[in-house]
């Protein structure tokens, strides 16, 4: 007797919490009119900047005519997630992530900066200037620095190097480690914490322009094919008119002053519509990367995720 | 060079350099103690912030060594060394790592020098014994990399996780900083150290011309009062009611009684000698007088009686000793004037001419005469005064004694004096007799005169000298005369 009582007991109990619950989802996915747009920020961009991001979210704002924030985070997976989660509706993230395989899918391109004229970057292999290194082979048993595991340009690209001469990082580094920042990698090449790293030629070239002394202290030893520039998405399930407003209001930088004053400062040209296939080259890598290490790739990626520690 | 001698031996000399020495003495020991005080406090300070330094990277550092996030290792130190260098100025970090316990380099400073992922470069015996050092704690510790301007120390903290050791953080300080800091106090200190020894001797001059001051004027007062110039002693001015002050002031005081009390003195001398001629222009009269009746007598007696020749015969031999006892008298007056003029001077063998005169005093009688001088030549006496003094008292002691004894002179130097000494072994003189002893025309003998002994007296007196008489009846007397030899010449 006592157990039915109880039985229903936790029925009703568990249909009111799953009702709220429901309820408070539903709040949270029509939003509050002020509950800014959450854009998330990874390594791909100089993400100390601080004052010049307010400003640009500032300039979004008003562009939209809602609020939006920046959301910074130390890794492409953290950022994936609150993707994954619904907590952000945009981020701007790299070309690796984008392209890995996601069941379902929940994001989208909305957009592709132009860097230089093209929808293009590359990863630049870089050492400290007074060292003798010329190839990523001569830094065997050297420390490596790598920016991100989720990383196209600092993390894949050198990966791929090592992998098509049959090498792993493990086996022809004696140390590695991850900065989650590009800026960062090249201080530690600067600073000869690593003999090396890899990292995005659009920010190293930009630091190059703002700071010209740390990164005087580098050299591009190799440079990779040209690569999608890291892309701008959506969440699938974001709320479709503030996609397509987002997505204008991006493009439409490149037309307006203020705009323009951004994108200078972003050292851009401008945000472009290009199609998702601008990345199959980097999805291709990635496969081939995959198929001549399948086991070290795996086990690379558990320790990377771990070392990432999912923060 | 006599001169300076005496200035550094005097009193103020001696009192201001002992100021200076006590007070030097105070702040150089005042002054070392603060030195190694701060010394010992700068070093705290620096243990403390090498403490601090190290704490402040180890916090994170657990953490980012299990995820082997060698970068975030680098930029803790690198935050640590910015900051340390930022706000702990002065506080030299040469280096700092993160080693793990067998000593592989997690992260490091100097990069370069010390890569990641291999084992710490150990450059000397000191790294090896630090190296040594660190493995063995299991607890913060300071290790010490030697002293100098290259010695360091070391702030080390092990890094722990559930009680597992994952490795050290080290932070290694410059003692550079810290020496330069202790020489600026020591500079500083050494300088009020040199201010207060200046300023010391100042006090110690002034107090010591304070005091000196006026003891300098009572030296000079009582010098003075040695040479007997008591009307010249200035007062000394008595500024302060301490014990100084009450010393000049009693000195004052003195002073100034002894001066009243001399000029006393020389009043009364005046009445005395007053007294004196009194005395014997008295003596003189009564002493002309008495034979002058007589000589009025025997000549009004003659008179009446011209042609009477047995009354010329008898009154002539009258008439002659009446007249030579005035002769007499007079003349030892004279003698005595003369010899108060005398100034002749010679040696002391000019006394041996009175032997002769006292041995026919003697004229035969069973008197045993004793010479005995023992004043070297190089004495030079007043010769006449000194004679008359000798020849005086001898004379005496032979008349004292009739018919036989022993008559003894003796004369010897005693430091500054020349003593004369005669004595016999006759009656002695009654003591009702000593008072009156020096007194003109008083005499026991019956064709005395009564002036010898007063002569002698004057004589001695002109000379600044002293005249005892000791005698006890029966056994004898004895004249000691003591004359001081600035005078006995004079």
């Amino acid at each position: 007797m006592i157990r039915k009582w109880a039985a229903y007991f936790v029925l009703i109990l568990g249909t009111l919490v799953g009702a709220l619950s429901v309820a408070y989802a539903g709040h949270v996915e029509n939003g509050d009119a002020r509950k800014p747009i959450q854009f998330g920020l990874t390594a791909v961009v100089v993400r100390e900047n601080l004052r010049f991001l307010d400003q640009w979210s500032q300039y979004l704002s008003e562009k939209i005519g809602h609020p939006v924030e920046f959301v910074r985070r130390k890794s492409y997976r953290e950022v994936m997630d609150l993707l994954d989660s619904g907590r952000i509706d945009f981020a701007w993230i790299c070309g690796y992530p984008f392209i890995e395989k996601r069941d379902p899918e929940f994001i989208q391109l909305l957009s592709v900066p132009v860097y230089a004229g093209r929808p293009l970057y590359h990863s630049f292999i870089i050492v400290h200037k007074d060292s003798p290194y010329r190839t990523i082979e001569d830094l065997e048993d050297k420390v490596f620095a790598f920016s991100d595991p989720e990383s196209n340009s600092g993390y894949l690209f050198p990966q791929f190097l090592l992998a098509s001469q049959g090498k792993t990082l493990e086996g022809h580094f004696r140390q590695t480690f991850f900065t989650y920042s590009h800026a960062e990698t090249v201080e530690a090449v600067a600073e000869q914490v690593a003999n090396g790293g890899a990292v995005d030629s659009y920010i190293w070239e930009y630091l190059n322009d703002k700071r010209p002394a740390l990164v005087g202290k580098t050299r591009v030893i190799q440079k990779s094919p040209a690569f999608g520039f890291p892309p701008v998405v959506a969440r699938i399930g974001a709320d479709p008119k503030m996609v397509q407003k987002m997505k204008d209001v991006l493009l439409g930088m490149s037309n307006d002053l203020e705009g323009k004053k951004f994108l200078a400062g972003l050292k851009l040209d401008g945000f472009g519509d290009s199609p998702p296939e601008l990345f199959d080259s980097i999805r291709d890598m990635a496969a081939k990367t995959r198929k001549a290490l399948p086991w070290a790739t795996a086990a690379e990626r558990k320790k990377n995720e771990m070392a990432a520690g999912k923060e | 060079m006599k001169f300076g001698l005496r200035r550094l031996s005097s009193l103020s000399v001696k009192f201001a350099l002992t100021i200076t020495a006590v007070v030097a003495g105070v702040a150089f020991t005042i002054g070392a103690l603060i030195v190694t005080l701060d010394w010992q406090r700068f070093h705290r300070e620096l243990e403390s912030k090498s403490f601090l330094l190290a704490h402040s990277v180890s916090v994170t550092a657990a953490d980012d060594i299990l995820r082997k996030d060698h970068w975030s290792l680098f930029k803790s130190l690198k935050k640590m060394a910015r900051e340390g260098t930022g706000e702990l100025r002065e506080t030299g970090i040469i280096t700092a790592m993160i080693i793990d316990p067998e000593g592989v380099v997690l992260a490091h400073l100097q990069p370069n020098e010390n890569p990641l992922g291999m084992p710490l470069a150990l450059s000397d015996k000191t790294e090896e014994r630090l190296l040594n050092s660190v493995r063995k704690l299991r607890a913060p510790g300071i290790l010490n990399g030697g002293f100098g301007s290259n010695g360091f120390l070391e702030g080390v903290v092990p890094i722990l996780s559930d009680e597992k050791l994952l490795g050290f953080v080290r932070v290694r300080l410059s003692y550079q900083e810290l020496i330069l800091k202790a020489q600026r106090s020591a500079i500083i200190i050494l300088g009020v150290t040199l201010a207060l020894v200046v300023l010391g001797s100042l006090l110690g001059a002034a107090i010591s011309r304070r005091i000196t001051k006026p003891l300098t004027a009572m030296t000079e007062g009582i010098e003075a009062v040695g040479r007997g110039e008591l009307s010249d002693i200035r007062p000394i001015p008595v500024s302060n009611d301490d014990e100084l002050g009450i010393l000049a002031s009693a000195f004052n005081k003195m002073a100034k009684e002894m001066a009243e009390k001399k000029s006393l003195e020389e009043q009364i001398a005046v009445s005395e000698k007053l007294v004196a001629l009194g005395r014997i222009s008295a003596g003189v009269a009564h002493e002309v007088n008495n034979p002058l009746a007589g000589l009025m007598n025997c000549i009004d007696t003659l008179k009446k009686h011209p042609d009477d020749p047995e009354l010329v015969e008898r009154y002539l031999p009258l008439l002659d000793k009446g007249l030579n006892r005035i002769k007499n008298i007079v003349e030892s007056l004279l003698i005595e004037l003369r010899i108060e003029e005398a100034h002749g001077t010679g040696n002391s063998t000019s006394l041996e001419d009175l032997r002769d005169i006292v041995e026919s005093e003697i004229n035969g009688r069973n008197i045993d005469f004793v010479w005995d001088n023992h004043l070297g030549d190089d004495v030079l006496i007043n010769k006449r005064r000194v004679q008359q003094i000798v020849l005086n008292l001898l004379k005496n002691s032979v008349q004292a004694l009739h018919d036989k004894g022993t008559v003894t002179f003796r004369t010897f130097r005693d430091g500054n004096c020349v003593i004369l000494e005669v004595s016999d072994n006759g009656p002695g003189i009654p003591p009702e007799y000593k008072n009156q002893l020096f007194d003109p025309f008083f005499t026991t003998k019956k064709n005395g005169t009564g002036l010898g002994l007063w002569i002698v007296y004057r004589l001695v007196e002109s000379m600044r000298g002293v005249i005892e008489v000791e005698s006890e009846v029966g056994s004898g007397t004895q004249f000691q005369v003591t004359l001081p030899t600035m005078d006995v010449s004079t």
